[in-house]
């Protein structure tokens, strides 16, 4: 056994990122980490490279116990790690991102001669090849993470983790780098593959160990399981089925034809997406964060351009209009960022609250403190908003608190057509009842809502029609009352659905 | 409770500045062998000692409360204007050309004066704005090369063109204005004037646009998150354009009340060995951008200034200790040196994270 | 008649180019750690300070380098503190250091020389000039390039020798980057603050010999506020020049030369105002043209403008 990692959990606070994970490695075979977002992968391989220490539990290398502090520790054992956001110098050249940290020298001088030659060897002994002079900027992602994965060989890593390697990759780079991968086993190398790609995995893995929630789900050899099994452990729990009234036929409140982003990587952000909402209707987005939703938002709601394709709201072609315009032609957005788009830290609950409702709130250009206290203080009492009073600053409500502020905001423009982006990320329980009651009454009420998620659950639970995204296409639409899990999370993971080639 | 605490603890910052300051300047005055209770005694006669020290003080601290305002209107929406110093000079001197070579009667030119002095001052703020958001120029590095050439071009006009020739005097100034535009002062026998008025005015509007008007509420939000305003709808460009305009002319005002109400004319290079633009910077940076505390700081800052002039007319101590001061305060301000910083440090050791 | 373009005007644009290239070689250094130093006017003002002081001090012109270097280094390390250790705004904390350096400069010039607005001692040396064998022999250029203050052609050499640092050495190359990617450099186990403190030092001594430059190296003198601006055109020579040792310096020189028409033209009874303005404007527009987008980016970040 070259690595394993025994009973280890992992706290911070309250919440258990890992509870009691047993996860070993032997040499020269490719072991997978999969599980929904959020399962506690990354946080184990962090450990386990010496980005965090555990709570509890021991990391053992060839029966060895080792205690490791920071990532020089796990690279001294040789383990190295590819993130999933790459750690590269765009700037430089293929040779010198490989070789920083180690540099061949004369002296003080940098030998970027020897660098290139090193490079060259090191690309020619693992059959990766690479040219060693090419900026890393003008290099596709699959040449990128090839970089990268050359780097740890650089430092010596027998042990590569490899975190959700393909998100980035076209389909023929996904080939070269499983092809990569079993050609580096042949030599003796030893991975682990965190992923939610169950076609990948199962084509390049000797094991598959499932992490749900934290806790192991099952380890089992690739060869005794398929992508079924693999989703009904990675998801499998009680489904609760809110009560709601019947769907009603209306005319479509969003229409979206062709839609195309390009952005500046090879693969294209959006990719011919075309969707609709109708009134009175829930749709929502499942998939793994970062398949497109969020450019799709974007896009909708006038924050981004598109390169192709159309957007009708309410009848009126928005293609290209200022977020002023969408907004008023009916759009409220919950952003899926609260941080980052929802809200202004430094500014008060109630200053917060009126964003978008301005016209409302001021009578000739001065604000109304009145309504906006009565307005406010309505919400604070319809979401049990928990805050000192309306003049408490943002940054100091909680996560669940902001986010109920931000949907009672948003779901009080009263608008045709509302987007609802994770709205519980971050929620707990309780809140997250308030905000999914609000959401369906708003849908009785006639509100066509486009709900984006990651969690399965809360699309299963909303959702009177539900579409899957994957890399930037919109790859299955499943009516809710008829779809199961498994079918969806297959979808998400790029599987074909029963009955598809 | 939360409100009474958030004051308190945005008032502990700026109190340990200056008590830090304090400190500082009275090494510098062991330096340089005084005694410090004595000069420190002095400077406070210099500022506020009797009446007409104290409307002297204030009559300093007018240019330097409206350019603060300027200043701090720009800093809210999120934009370093630092171009008060030119914007002020292109004011005062269309202000004193206004008031010199308009018809009309003294009213007439007063208001026309001040005016001419807040449109010419804000276009050539806006003027940076528009270079920022056509072709991306720093706002910074553009404002600031804009004031070298704005008070060269001033001085120029004033060496030549309109240089008074009446007198004796070879000095590169207008012509003195009419006594029928002078503001008219406060007290009489006393230097301040109704430019102070002026700027107590203008001190309570910004307070009230920032505050309950529609408008003061978008600069908010784009200063505090440009992300959320333009989620929100808010369009930057067209509002970067109007806050760098209204910015420029404040400062400009600043120029016009100095032409109308101390000097009454306009000399070269009389404002900006003043200091009066970068006094204002400070005392927005000190205020943190709020209203009401510029004023404050502008007040302080005069006094400073003021204290500084009666501390070397009474002691061997040259006034020059108040600049000291007065930087020290500013590099204190700009640490963020506050008691929820510290304890975030201490929290963020106790994760266990490695990295 | 007097030539515009002669000789004596090329050698007095090499001579005003120093300071500011200097500033602005230092301000690259920091710029390539991440580090927008917007101080830079304040750090050649207390270079230019102690150069004076130190010359007045014991006469020695070696010291009085020292004295500027030393005192710059100080200044910096101020800089360095607030924005590296207390996180604070680095542009507030540029801005911050310009104000403490006026301060200081004219607090000092009052109590130590006991005068107003400026020293001067027309019995102090100057900076030496050398007179480069072999080269000074050439006919015109050899005008301009000899004859020059020792800081002049230790500018020249140091442009070369930060060349050679930033792109050849493995120190160079780990300092390029912990600015191009710090959070990617920190993962690899390298000390992005301690990188960043040398740049700031680093820059600290360029700013202190641009500083002795300036008053030392023409007319040896001390004016209240005399960088008069050098040191944001120096901020604009580092972006025009991308902040590469080698295009630094060719921008300086484009902004040294404005500076030395700007003089010249004041013969040709051009008002002095109008050819001050010159330097400015043609910082102004060459803005226009740099287009790089780390240091926008950088100062987008620090300064919020231009969103």
């Amino acid at each position: 056994m070259l690595l394993e990692m025994d009973s280890i959990t992992k706290s911070y606070g309250s919440v258990r990122a890992n509870h009691n994970v047993n996860f070993n490695l032997r040499r020269g075979e490719v072991h997978a980490l999969i599980g929904e977002n959020g399962a506690g992968k990354t946080t184990l391989m962090r450990i386990l490279y010496g980005m965090e220490s555990p709570t509890s539990g021991q990391i053992k290398i060839e029966g060895k116990p080792v205690a490791f502090h920071d990532p020089t520790d796990a690279i001294k054992h040789k383990i190295g790690m590819v993130h999933q956001h790459f750690m590269l110098f765009p700037a430089f050249s293929i040779a010198e991102n490989i070789v920083i940290g180690g540099e061949p020298k004369k002296g003080i001088v940098f030998n970027r001669k020897q660098a290139i030659e090193q490079t060259i060897a090191l690309s020619e002994q693992y059959g990766m090849p690479v040219d060693p002079k090419k900026k890393v900027a003008d290099c596709s992602l699959g040449m990128q993470q090839r970089v990268e994965i050359l780097k740890v060989l650089y430092q010596g890593a027998e042990t590569i983790i490899l975190d959700e390697p393909t998100g980035v990759l076209t389909p023929l780079e996904v080939k070269e780098l499983l092809a990569s991968i079993k050609a580096l086993t042949a030599q003796g190398k030893s991975f682990i593959i965190i992923s939610h790609k169950l076609s990948e995995i199962m084509e390049v893995s000797d094991r598959i160990t499932v992490l749900r929630d934290g806790v192991v789900t099952g380890t089992v050899n690739a060869s005794d399981t398929n992508e079924e099994q693999l989703s009904r452990m990675m998801v499998g729990r009680e489904l609760i089925k809110l009560k709601r009234s019947e769907r009603r036929d209306g005319k479509p409140v969003i229409e979206l034809n062709n839609v195309s982003m390009k952005g500046n990587k090879t693969k294209p952000l959006l990719d011919s997406v075309k969707l609709n909402v109708h009134e009175g209707e829930i749709v929502g987005i499942a998939g793994i964060s970062g398949n497109g939703q969020s450019e799709l938002l974007q896009a909708i709601s006038g924050l981004s351009s598109i390169d192709e394709g159309t957007i009708v709201l309410q009848g009126k072609n928005v293609t290209g209009a200022s977020v002023k315009k969408i907004r008023d032609s009916g759009l409220a957005h919950i952003p899926e960022d609260r941080y980052m788009w929802g809200v202004s830290k430094e500014a008060t609950v109630s200053d917060n609250g009126i964003m978008g409702h301005l016209p409302r709130m001021s009578k000739r250009g001065f604000l109304n403190s009145k309504a906006i206290r009565t307005l406010v203080s309505d919400w604070v009492d319809q979401f049990g908003i928990k805050t000192g009073s309306l003049h408490t600053k943002a940054q100091y409500l909680s996560g669940g608190n902001l986010q109920k502020l931000i949907v009672a905001r948003e779901i009080a423009q009263q608008t045709p057509f509302l987007i609802a982006a994770e709205p519980t990320r971050g929620v707990d329980v309780g809140a997250m009842e308030i905000i999914h009651g609000e959401l369906l009454k708003r849908r009785d009420e006639g509100t066509g809502i486009l709900l984006v998620s990651s969690e399965l659950t809360e699309i299963m639970k909303l959702s009177d029609r539900i579409l899957v995204m994957y890399e930037g296409k919109v790859v299955g639409e499943l009516d809710a009352a008829t779809a199961t899990e498994e079918e969806i999370s297959l979808l998400m993971a790029g599987g074909k659905a029963v009955g598809q080639a | 409770m939360d409100k009474l605490k958030g004051t308190l603890q945005s008032l502990v910052q700026p109190l340990l500045a200056v008590v830090i300051g304090l400190i500082v300047g009275a090494i510098a005055i062991v330096i340089v062998g005084g005694d410090v209770f004595e000069t420190y005694y002095e400077m406070w006669k210099g500022a506020f000692g009797n009446f007409y020290f104290l409307t002297n003080t204030l009559a300093r601290a007018t240019p330097i409360i409206l350019v603060g305002l300027g200043v701090a209107l720009a800093f809210r929406a999120g934009f370093f204007n630092m171009g008060s110093e030119g914007q002020m000079v292109l004011g005062a001197l269309s202000a004193a050309l206004t008031a010199l070579y308009i018809p009309g009667p003294g009213w007439v030119k007063m208001i026309a004066a001040i005016v001419a002095a807040m449109i010419v001052a804000g276009l050539w703020s806006a003027f940076a704005g528009w270079l920022d958001s056509r072709f991306g120029m720093n706002l910074l590095i553009t404002t600031l090369l804009l004031n070298y050439i704005a008070t060269l071009f001033a001085g120029y006009m004033v060496a030549y063109p309109f240089k008074d020739r009446t007198g004796s005097a070879a000095l590169s100034q207008t012509e003195m204005i009419d006594a029928s535009v002078m503001f008219p002062k406060l007290f009489q026998g006393m230097t301040v004037h109704a430019g102070f008025i002026i700027a107590i005015i203008a001190t309570l509007a910004l307070h009230f646009f920032i505050k309950y008007t529609t408008k003061g509420y978008e600069i908010r939000m784009l200063g505090g998150n440009p992300l959320f305003a333009s989620y929100g709808g808010i369009s930057r460009g067209k509002l970067m354009l109007i806050s760098m305009f209204v910015s420029g002319a404040f400062a400009g005002l600043a120029g016009a009340s100095e032409v109308l109400g101390t000097q009454y004319r306009f000399l070269d290079g009389s404002l900006s060995s003043a200091n009066f633009a970068w006094s204002g910077i400070m005392a927005t940076l000190l205020a943190n951008s709020n209203p009401i505390g510029t004023a404050i700081a502008a007040i302080l800052l005069a006094a400073l200034q003021t204290g500084g002039m009666g501390m070397e007319r009474n002691t061997d101590v040259p006034l020059e200790i108040s600049s000291i001061i007065q930087a020290v305060l500013i590099l204190f301000i700009s640490a963020k040196f506050t008691i929820s910083f510290i304890k975030r440090k201490k929290a963020g050791a106790k994760d266990g994270s490695a990295v | 008649m007097d030539q515009l373009f002669d000789v004596s005007l090329f050698a007095a644009a090499l001579r005003m180019v120093t300071p500011i290239l200097l500033a602005a070689l230092g301000g690259a250094i920091c710029a390539r750690v991440g580090l927008f130093n917007v101080g830079l006017e304040g750090l050649i003002l207390i270079g230019a300070f102690s150069a004076i002081l130190g010359n007045y001090l014991t006469g020695s012109i070696a010291v009085a380098i020292l004295f500027s270097i030393g005192f710059s280094l100080l200044f910096s390390l101020l800089f360095a503190y607030m924005s590296i250790n207390l996180q604070a705004n680095v542009i507030v904390v540029g801005i911050a250091l310009n104000f403490l350096a006026a301060g200081l400069t004219t607090f000092a010039l009052r109590a130590i020389f006991d005068v107003k607005g400026a020293y001067y001692d027309k019995d102090m040396k100057g900076l030496p000039k050398l007179d480069i064998p072999l080269i000074k022999d050439i006919p015109w250029l050899g005008d301009i390039l000899s004859g020059q203050s020792i800081l002049v052609y230790a500018a020249l050499i140091i442009v070369f020798v930060l060349q050679f640092y930033l792109y050849k050495t493995v120190s160079g190359f780990r300092l390029l980057a912990a600015g191009e990617n710090p959070v990617a450099a920190r993962s690899l186990g390298l000390h992005v603050k301690k990188i960043q403190y040398i740049a700031v030092l680093i820059c600290g001594v360029l700013c202190g010999l641009a500083g002795a430059q300036l008053s030392l190296g023409n007319v040896t003198m001390f004016t209240e506020g005399m960088t008069n601006g050098r040191g944001f055109i120096a901020l604009v020579a580092t972006m025009l020049g991308q902040s590469n040792p080698v295009g630094v310096a060719g921008a300086s020189i484009l902004f040294g030369f404005m500076e030395a028409l700007s003089y010249r033209l004041q013969n040709f009874s051009i008002p002095s105002n109008i050819t001050s303005m010159l330097p400015f404007v043609v910082t102004i527009i060459a803005m226009i043209f740099f287009k790089d987008s780390g240091y926008k980016n950088e100062a987008k970040k620090s300064s919020g403008s231009s969103r």
